[in-house]
């Protein structure tokens, strides 16, 4: 949804101003996550044609027609072998099958988390073309919700075991990574390629998406703070009563803030859909073709969360073994190391818009899926864990709330003045480079002791 | 064919510079040692009839001993500054008319201050217009004192331009390319009132060899240290005129803030790291706010009807290297206070050695981007016409004062100087805060870089009052930025060669205050405008500062022990 909100809110002024976005009125759904990996070209010498346009996910481009019905094997073809990523998904069924021979935890941990990878990108897909069908607004709020699917499978498998702390660690580590190393790549990337001017992105959505991420530290902080002073009414208890408010307090500001995005994005596209047919809209379908059909991606759809809650709960199962094997701090497993092999699909995309020039993009891809997890996954985890009876709060202790705030404030400095180059991409870059080794030597308290709940 | 000429030139005034030199300190110390025997020698004689009449006696003939040394010495120099005003005359009479030499001159100074008149030269030329093309020696620290006009009358004409460091010797516009050792004396030494201050330093080691003040040593150390700094920054302009850009960017860089910098490896060589955190610490605070504060205060009153503009791209450039060094700074912090580090001990200072040679790496593409940028926006400037002095070979305007040589021997020299001090700085430290009954923490933190940084202070207030802000947040923020991002790594680095256990962990009350001075200034400098007001506020939250350091005990400072010197 941020990516199209991104789209959305651009549109109309950038037409006015950049023109750099070419077509700029093209749906959100080409914009997002071009071709990860091979050009098209490759694709469609090998591929049966679908679609005219260069479509997400896939290198197919040929004709002008629609193939509403496609076989299974189509769909199949469509969905599963039209991207390189997906070579990595035989390592899902892998990693089950190891972790029924051997007791091995960090090759199960290792195997799951590569399996899982072309999962969340396809999940993204599904999401994507589902929200061909539905219209703006409800093809809005699904990628609002299921934008940052995977994490909150995972997130909801560890809190199930009750490791609370890994869920907190895991939440945490995403925002870094997409704040820091996603945006900063996209800077530094974008920066070299167009070396000779500096880039420019929407400045109204960086400020509003870094004022929410403000406003989830101010979520976060304070239990924190309430805790490490002492200074609560009922010790254990009015932090975790604290944190269950200011969840629901967030989630509301989420879906006001879907609501004001929805609302200015109709807004904004009424009047320049008159503008001409250079304006593909909804029912433009020379444009936007979505290349499965609407029960297919909700098939799709399913399959793919079922596939990933598998390999979460192997994830979550051995992430204990595979810190022990491996020697390094389950915070630094959950923090780093996670989030970067989980996010990698949305790291590439974000790369590859900013080289095209399209940082608006990008930065939908990197700070709105922080603004996301942010605002939207973590209090909805703690809801889930009032519903479970697993007491997950918002005090993510001291050292990873601190590390927060410096993160956020730095990014929002970096963010305000609506230009990049590739030195901020470089110093966002080197600033992920010291949070990963202060995490590296951190020794997380509550992650030593926790012990795991059987599965209810 | 001139260059040659001049070069054989300048091999021959380099030799004679070195014989003269030999010759003209050899008296100079051999006067200054008479001198000191003598009055020895008059104690030995006077103390048994002082010891008889009284001991109160006795002291005021201390006192007057000392102060006839100290007349002696400054009897000297006089002498010796007469000589070579005599010689001076006589080679510019010799030599008017001499060629000027057209090397790699480019009017580009790459510190702070270059970097911000580059990028200003760029943009304001279109928009501004205030910063006039001048050479980057007008630029920088112009007249400390006194108006140059007074000068010009007594002091023999020197060269065209009026430049910095030097009151004013405007004559023609010729240049001078050869000086003798008098006439580099005379042009580096004698040319500021700043160095009026200059025989503190021999001074305090003269009181430290007789008394065992070491209130008074550290003091008058601490003055002797000023203008030699200032004396540092000049030569190390100089020198930028002949290594053209890069070499000069990189030069004032690295010397840029050498004189902290060698007060810190003294401070490090005699293990007391807590006053390296802190003397560093104090020099961003003080640069930050009170440097900054003062420049926008007086520029303000002084504009005081429109606002001042400044580049806002650099400045948010810089907020964002000081909010990134905070951020370096803070996780050992950090996680020193939430103890949860893997290792004790170990792990804060893994981190931190870690995260220097990322700091460091930083500032190396900080740098490259800057002269990167630089680069791109001055080739085009260079063919809009002679209004842009940016050409190598314009001589009119940037000219430097002392050839290549005598740049580098004096570099040398103050380095030298700045050292010796340093080491009676820091031996005295302790003596001094026992002696004055202040915490070891606000000396290092609020007077070692006041002081230090009186002559920067100067010149950032005196632009400001030009309306050329551009280049006083050069001198303020860019030194900031320059001791956050390569200072402070830069000595744990050297800590760590050393052995030294210096990490960035700056305990909590420090790091905190950095931490909110840096955010309190990043939010005052992105609008890009400045007025009175904004300075004001800037120099009481410094005011505030240094109150809490007076206010502050540091537990480390005061078992701290002295390791001996290596």
């Amino acid at each position: 949804m941020d990516k199209m909100n991104y789209k959305g809110q651009i549109g109309v002024t950038s037409h006015i101003e950049m023109g750099s976005l070419d077509g700029a009125m093209l749906p959100m759904h080409d914009l997002v996550d071009e071709c990860l990996y091979s050009s098209e070209m490759d694709a469609q010498k090998t591929q049966p044609i679908l679609s005219t346009q260069r479509l997400l996910f896939s290198g197919l481009r040929v004709g002008g027609y629609k193939m509403t019905r496609n076989g299974v094997y189509k769909s199949i073809k469509t969905v599963v072998f039209s991207n390189k990523l997906n070579l990595l998904m035989p390592f899902g069924p892998l990693a089950i099958m190891v972790h029924k021979m051997s007791a091995s935890n960090s090759w199960v941990f290792f195997l799951s988390l590569l399996g899982i990878t072309p999962l969340a990108e396809r999940l993204g897909y599904a999401t994507e073309q589902l929200a061909f069908y539905t219209g703006p607004t409800v093809g809005g709020l699904l990628n609002a919700t299921f934008g940052n699917a995977t994490e909150l499978i995972i997130s909801i498998y560890a809190l199930k075991s009750g490791m609370t702390r890994v869920v907190q660690l895991s939440l945490l580590g995403s925002i870094l990574s997409n704040m820091l190393l996603v945006l900063g790549c996209a800077f530094f990337c974008g920066g070299l390629v167009h070396y000779g001017k500096e880039q420019v992105f929407s400045k109204a959505t960086a400020v509003v998406n870094s004022g929410l991420l403000l406003m989830a530290v101010m979520g976060l902080l304070f239990p924190a703070v309430l805790h490490y002073t002492h200074t609560e009414r009922k010790v254990g208890k009015s932090e975790l009563s604290l944190s269950r408010f200011s969840s629901c307090v967030m989630l509301l500001a989420y879906a006001a803030y879907l609501v004001f995005q929805l609302k200015s994005q109709n807004d904004n596209y009424v009047p320049v859909g008159e503008e001409g047919s250079h304006n593909g809209e909804n029912d433009d379908d020379e444009d936007e073709v979505p290349e499965i059909s609407k029960w297919e991606s909700i098939i799709w759809l399913a399959i793919m969360t079922a596939w990933i809650s598998i390999l979460s709960d192997y994830l979550v199962d051995t992430i204990e073994g595979a810190s022990e094997a491996w020697d390094v701090p389950i915070a630094f497993i959950s923090v780093i190391l996670l989030p970067i092999i989980g996010n990698a699909a949305e790291h590439a995309s974000a790369i590859m818009f900013a080289m095209k020039d399209k940082l608006d993009i990008s930065l939908g891809v990197a700070i709105g899926s922080s603004t996301q997890i942010s605002m939207f996954g973590i209090p909805f985890c703690v809801v889930i864990g009032w519903a479970m009876g697993r007491e997950m709060d918002l005090n993510f202790q001291l050292f990873e709330t601190a590390t927060l705030f410096i993160t956020v404030i730095v990014v929002a400095f970096f963010l305000q003045e609506g230009t990049s180059n590739y030195f901020k991409g470089l110093m966002l870059i080197l600033c992920y480079l010291i949070v990963s080794a202060s995490f590296f030597v951190h020794e997380d308290p509550s992650a030593v002791g926790q012990s795991k709940i059987p599965k209810t």
